[in-house]
C-alpha cells in the first residue's frame, strides 16, 4: 500500500473505533426524549434526571465500592504472587505464569456461571456482595501480576541482599527498598484493576443480587426497556470518569500500562 | 532465622493467590463438570442423581445444533474481519515514524477504557431502524427503506469487530515490530516484488501475532454476552445468551452447564485446530 492510501485507510479505521463512544457523548445532550437524529437542540436535562435518579446514583457508588474493595485485595495477592514469580519460581516458572493468567483466558462466561453456581453450593449465595468482589478479585489479578511482574523484571536481588546485611527485616527491606522501586508497576496495575472492575460485566451480571447492581447493569436493565437520552448522560459520566483516573494517573505518576 | 522458616517463607507470597485460584476457579470448573451431568429440577435448579441426558438433548435438537454453528460462524467472521482491518492498523504502528504515533496508539487503547455495555449502547444508536446511519442514508435520499442492520447477524458482527478489534491490534503491532526491516529491504534487494517479499517474509514471521491475535478475538467473541444481546435482540440469539437466559430466566442450572460446557469446548477444539494448521504452514514457508 502507498503511503497516504495506508494513512486515510488507518484514520477510517480510528473513526471507526472511536464513532459509537463519540455517538453516545453526543447522544446525551440531546434535547429530545428520545434518540433522534438529527438531534432536537442541545440540553443538559437528561444529566439533571440522572443525577436526581436514585437507582443510577446507588449503582454508581456501589460501582466505585466494589472496584475499590477488589483493587486492593488484587492489589496485594497480585504483588505478592508476582514477587514470588520473580524471586522464588525456579523451574515452576511457566506454570506459575500460566495459573496466575487463567482467569484471563478462560471465557469470562463460563467463570461467572462456574462461580455462580458454586456460591450457592457451598451457602455464601449472593445475597451479600461477597460473591461479587469474589469475582471481581479473580478476574482483575492477572492485570495486578503482569504489571508489577513487569516492573519487578529490573529489580536486582543484590538490592535486597545489601539492605539486609546493613540490618533491615523483611518489612523494612520490602517497604524501604522494593516497594519504591517496583511502584510504577505496582499503580499501574491496580489502576488497571480498578478500571476493569469499574467495567465489567457478565461476572457482575450473574453475581449480582438486589440492591447490589453495578453501573453496567443497571444501564444494560435500563437499555432493554428505555431509549431516552439519560442512558447516553449515564454513560458519559462514565467514561469521563475513567477518562479522569487514567489522565491524572498518567500526569502526575507519568505511569507505562502494560495490558499484554 | 532458622532454615525451616526460611524456605517456609516464598510460598507464603504465592498462598494467597493458590487458595483464591483454588478454592475459586479450580473448584468451581469442577463443579460445574459435574453440574452438566446432573438430573433437571422441578421447581430446583437441580435434582438427585446422574444422567447423560441434558447433552443428549443439546446433540439432538437442531435448535441448539443451528446455534453453536451460528455462535462459531459469527466469531470465525468476526476474528477474519478484525485480521483485515487490523493488519494494516498494526503494521502502520509498528514501521512508520509518524508525528502522531502517541496518539495514534492511544486511539486503538481508547476503546477498551469504555465498558462494553457503552460500546454496544453507542452500537444501537447507530444501527437502529431509526438509526444514525439510516437515518442519513433516507434523508440523503438514498434508500426509501431503512436498512436491516440490527436484530440480525450482521449488526452483531459489526459491533463486535469494533469491541475486539484493539485485541487484534496490539498483539499484531508487537510481532510486527519485532521483525528487522532489513529483513524486507534484503529480499527486495534480491529481486522479489513487494507483494512476494509481503507474502514469504513478513506474513510468515509475523505469524505468532497472527495467531495470538485471531486464538484472543475467537474466544472473546465466542463468549461475549452483552454486544450479541444488546445487538440481536430477542431475534437473533448466540449460545452465550442463551445460556445465560437458561440460568437467569428459566434456572435450568444442570442443561445451562452442559450449554455452557459444550460452547466452550467446541471453541477449545477450533482454537487447536487452528493453532495446528498455522504452525504447519509457519513451518512449511
Amino acid at each position: 500500500m502507498s503511503k497516504p492510501l495506508l494513512t486515510g485507510y488507518c484514520l477510517v479505521i480510528y473513526a471507526f473505533l472511536l464513532m459509537p463512544i463519540l455517538v453516545v457523548v453526543g447522544a446525551s445532550f440531546n434535547a429530545g426524549a428520545f434518540l433522534t437524529f438529527p438531534p432536537q437542540g442541545l440540553s443538559f436535562r437528561w444529566y439533571v434526571v440522572f443525577f436526581n435518579n436514585d437507582v443510577f446514583m446507588r449503582a454508581i457508588r456501589t460501582s466505585l465500592w466494589v472496584a475499590a474493595v477488589s483493587t486492593v485485595i488484587s492489589g496485594i495477592i497480585g504483588t505478592m504472587a508476582a514477587m514470588f514469580y520473580i524471586q522464588h519460581s525456579g523451574r515452576w516458572k511457566e506454570s506459575v505464569r500460566l495459573a496466575m493468567l487463567l482467569p484471563l483466558l478462560l471465557p469470562e462466561v463460563l467463570t461467572a456461571i462456574s462461580l455462580l453456581f458454586f456460591v450457592y453450593s457451598i451457602g455464601i449465595g449472593t445475597k451479600t456482595i461477597a460473591a461479587m468482589i469474589i469475582g471481581h478479585v479473580l478476574i482483575t489479578l492477572p492485570f495486578v501480576f503482569i504489571n508489577v511482574s513487569a516492573a519487578m523484571e529490573s529489580y536486582d536481588p543484590a538490592w535486597s541482599l545489601a539492605a539486609r546485611s546493613l540490618g533491615a527485616g523483611p518489612i523494612t527491606r520490602f517497604r524501604r527498598i522494593m516497594l519504591p522501586l517496583i511502584k510504577p508497576g505496582v499503580i499501574g496495575g491496580c489502576l488497571f484493576a480498578f478500571i476493569i472492575s469499574f467495567d465489567i460485566f457478565t461476572i457482575s451480571f450473574m453475581l449480582k443480587n438486589i440492591g447490589t447492581a453495578t453501573l453496567p447493569i443497571q444501564l444494560y436493565d435500563y437499555l432493554r426497556t428505555n431509549f431516552t437520552p439519560e442512558a447516553a448522560a449515564v454513560s458519559t459520566v462514565s467514561i469521563v470518569l475513567t477518562l479522569a483516573v487514567v489522565i491524572i494517573s498518567e500526569k502526575v505518576l507519568g505511569l507505562r500500562i502494560h495490558r499484554f | 532465622m532458622s532454615m525451616r522458616a526460611r524456605s517456609a517463607k516464598p510460598f507464603l507470597l504465592i498462598a494467597p493467590a493458590v487458595l483464591l485460584l483454588g478454592l475459586f476457579l479450580v473448584l468451581p470448573y469442577i463443579n460445574i463438570g459435574i453440574m452438566s451431568f446432573r438430573n433437571p429440577g422441578n421447581g430446583s435448579p437441580y435434582a438427585p442423581g446422574f444422567t447423560t441426558g441434558n447433552y443428549l438433548r443439546l446433540f439432538s435438537d437442531s435448535f441448539y445444533l443451528e446455534q453453536i454453528a451460528n455462535t462459531l460462524m459469527i466469531g470465525a467472521i468476526t476474528t477474519f474481519a478484525c485480521l483485515i482491518l487490523g493488519f494494516p492498523v498494526a503494521w502502520q504502528l509498528a514501521r512508520t515514524q509518524m508525528r502522531f504515533r502517541g496518539l495514534a496508539y492511544g486511539l486503538v487503547l481508547s476503546p477498551l477504557l469504555v465498558g462494553i455495555v457503552i460500546r454496544s449502547y453507542g452500537w444501537t444508536i447507530l444501527l437502529g431502524n431509526n438509526g444514525m446511519i439510516n437515518r442519513t442514508l433516507i434523508n440523503m435520499g438514498l434508500i426509501d427503506h431503512p436498512l436491516g442492520l440490527m436484530y440480525n447477524s450482521l449488526g452483531i458482527v459489526i459491533a463486535l469487530v469494533h469491541v475486539f478489534l484493539p485485541f487484534m491490534i496490539l498483539p499484531l503491532m508487537s510481532a510486527l515490530q519485532g521483525i528487522d526491516p532489513s529483513i524486507e529491504a534484503a529480499a527486495r534487494s534480491l529481486g522479489a516484488g513487494r507483494i512476494t517479499a509481503f507474502r514469504r517474509i513478513v506474513l510468515p514471521l509475523s505469524m505468532p501475532g497472527i495467531q495470538a491475535g485471531c486464538i484472543l478475538v475467537f474466544v472473546l467473541s465466542l463468549s461475549a454476552y452483552v454486544t450479541p444481546s444488546l445487538i440481536g435482540g430477542l431475534r437473533v440469539k448466540t449460545m452465550a445468551v442463551s445460556v445465560v437466559d437458561a440460568l437467569i430466566d428459566t434456572f435450568q442450572w444442570p442443561f445451562g452447564s452442559a450449554m455452557a460446557l459444550m460452547l466452550s469446548l467446541t471453541g477449545a477444539l477450533v482454537v487447536l485446530i487452528f493453532a495446528r494448521l498455522t504452525r504447519m504452514k509457519w513451518k512449511a514457508n
